[in-house]
């Protein structure tokens, strides 16, 4: 009884830490003033105009940010269907490696691959360019898509293969009919997460974007010389509210213990 | 998904029967071509550029020379004087990366296997709640910090306000504090600290931690728990003999894999660290695209810091397969 209360508790205590900064952020937002405060002065929702509407930075900002995280999400996904569906239907060494290759830049250390992208789209005269942008988030979230469509593909019961094919299922036929609709929560799953990470990061897309346009998190990295912002907070809920969605979605219609490697549900 | 069955369609005219093998290879080739451009190139480009030179007023030109390397190892005046600033920041790069992994690890574990027994209605609002915290940027992660950190607000002013910081120097451990600079003569400090460093990319690692532990602990077999605890064994017990064996290398890979995430940390440091106490991806940053421009000796900095990386990954593979054969 005491050993339930007391894990009860620890659970509470790392959600309350865990929700801390961001509530001091999200409170930070309705300054009215210039400054943050906490807890805010004369609270407003001025702010959330100025970040949405009245200030075209942040709007312009907002802007590039949704077109490179729908862009670069959309490319992950069709990039990865193919190297996961390989280590699928075929496995073997080479569709290991493939499926390797496309993870490293997620497992490595991100500055040096924004480095090497930098460089990379140097070379080929496209630094600066919003398409290079939209590229280079989508081979850095590969990872993402390639692993929650492996796991879409290993869910599908192979017994449901074999009833199709006997039945005279072309391999097209069974691959709209069986596969596609069963790896689809996955492949949607996928996309979401390259979606939201997109949307939030920072080091990558400083180096690939060479000054030349900014999204939210760029914009607010580089008012961080002038002293934080209520406007800065609002940007922050805003992302906050978006991820809380969007796994909420994914929670909601996918089943998100199995996704994060759980055993499957048992009916 | 409409590229393969599209692809198919390409890599297979009617009226041929072609092997399976032969259906393949298009569009693998594609995939690979492709695959291997985005994913590795950047890393070549590194390599090759970490061995050119800087061109005053002009950027930098390709060349064949070691320079960077031995100005990051031993400084560029060698063998005349020998500078360790560079090892000093890879130094604190590994040093920041290796606290604050193990703290998170540390924590995270108790949590996780409190979590895993829950419903699993219950676990998924808790995922939401912690891959919402997780994908929410480092920015800002570091903004809230700083505030609930810096001077003027936040944890300071709470120490003022209750009196709590009276009481320090009343017990004289507020003298401590300042010998471990977390504290000015008037009140505590945070900024800049490492303490405040080490907290902060803890946190910025812990829900990672949690997702990284999360599949194995779901899938450890709780009879086995019921089972020790019926035969009389107390909770430390059970953990300590039942528990933790079955989960030694999924806790060493994910300290592992949050350590080489960590080396790359940049925000976090440049607020919180103080200027003599950087790291190696501050640096690469610096001479990249701030201030000292000067992108080969970058590029070489890059590839120390990814060869570290590469070295405690390369690690915890043997030491996976060691342990498992």
């Amino acid at each position: 009884m005491i050993l339930r209360s007391l894990s009860n508790l620890f659970l509470a205590l790392s959600a309350i830490l865990l929700a801390l900064p961001i509530v001091v952020v999200c409170g930070a937002a309705l300054n009215s003033g210039r400054t943050m405060f906490f807890p805010p002065k004369e609270p407003t929702l001025s702010r959330f105009y100025e970040f949405f509407i009245a200030e075209p930075i942040w709007v312009t900002a907002l802007g590039n940010s949704i077109l490179i995280a729908f862009g670069s999400a959309a490319l992950a996904v069709l990039l990865a269907w193919p190297v996961a569906y390989g280590l699928w239907a075929k496995g073997g060494r080479a569709s290991q490696v493939l499926a390797g290759l496309g993870s490293m830049p997620f497992a490595l250390p991100p500055i040096v691959f924004g480095v090497g992208l930098g460089f990379l789209w140097t070379f080929l005269g496209a630094l600066g360019a919003v398409w290079a942008g939209i590229i280079s988030h989508a081979t850095l979230f590969l990872a993402l898509p390639i692993v929650t469509i492996s796991i879409g593909l290993q869910s599908i019961d192979r017994s449901h293969l074999d009833a199709a094919a006997t039945m005279g299922a072309t391999s097209s036929v069974i691959f709209r009919t069986v596969i596609l609709p069963q790896t689809m929560p996955y492949t949607i799953s996928g996309f979401f997460f390259a979606l939201v990470l997109s949307f939030n990061e920072f080091i990558v897309m400083f180096f690939v974007s060479a000054s030349a346009y900014s999204t939210v998190t760029l914009q607010i990295f580089n008012s961080l010389r002038n002293g934080y912002t209520p406007t800065m907070a609002v940007a922050a809920i805003t992302f906050i509210v978006v991820s809380l969605m969007v796994f909420s979605a994914v929670a909601r219609w996918g089943d998100l213990p199995r996704l994060m490697g759980a055993e499957p549900a048992k009916p | 998904m409409s590229v393969i069955s599209d692809l198919d369609a390409v890599a297979q005219p009617p009226n041929t029967t072609r092997s399976e093998a032969r259906k393949w290879a298009n569009p693998q080739v594609l995939i690979w071509a492709v695959v291997l451009f985005l994913c590795l190139t950047p890393f070549i480009l590194i390599f090759a550029v970490s061995f050119g030179h800087k061109v005053e007023g002009a950027g930098w030109v390709w060349g064949f020379s070691f320079a960077n390397y031995q100005r990051v190892f031993v400084g560029a005046e060698w063998p005349d004087q020998v500078t360790w600033l560079y090892l000093q920041r890879l130094y604190y790069s590994l040093y920041y990366a290796v606290i604050a992994a193990v703290l998170a690890v540390v924590t995270a574990f108790p949590f996780t296997y409190l979590m895993t027994g829950l419903s699993r209605r219950a676990q998924s609002a808790w995922l939401v709640f912690l891959l919402s915290s997780l994908s929410l940027s480092e920015v800002f992660i570091v903004m809230g910090w700083d505030v609930l950190l810096s001077n003027r607000s936040g944890l300071p002013m709470v120490f003022k306000e209750t009196g709590l910081t009276d009481w320090l120097k009343a017990v004289g451990w507020f003298d401590v504090l300042r010998e471990w600079g977390l504290a000015n003569p008037r009140n505590v400090k945070f900024k800049t600290s490492v303490l405040a460093t080490v907290l902060t990319m803890s946190y910025l690692v812990w829900p990672y931690a949690v997702i990284l532990l999360y599949p194995p602990l779901s899938r450890l077999d709780r009879s086995m728990v019921e089972a020790a605890h019926t035969m009389g064994a107390g909770p430390w017990t059970v953990m300590r003999t039942v528990v933790l064996p079955a989960m030694r290398l999924p806790l060493v890979g994910t300290i592992l894999l949050l350590f080489v995430f960590l080396l790359g940390v940049y925000v976090a440091v440049t607020v919180f660290a103080e200027p003599a106490k950087q790291t190696m991806s501050v640096s690469v940053y610096g001479a990249v695209r701030g201030n000292t421009l000067n992108a080969p000796f970058g590029a070489a900095q890059a590839i120390v810091l990814l060869v570290t990386a590469a070295i405690f990954l390369v690690l915890g593979q043997w030491m996976n397969r060691r342990t498992a054969s």
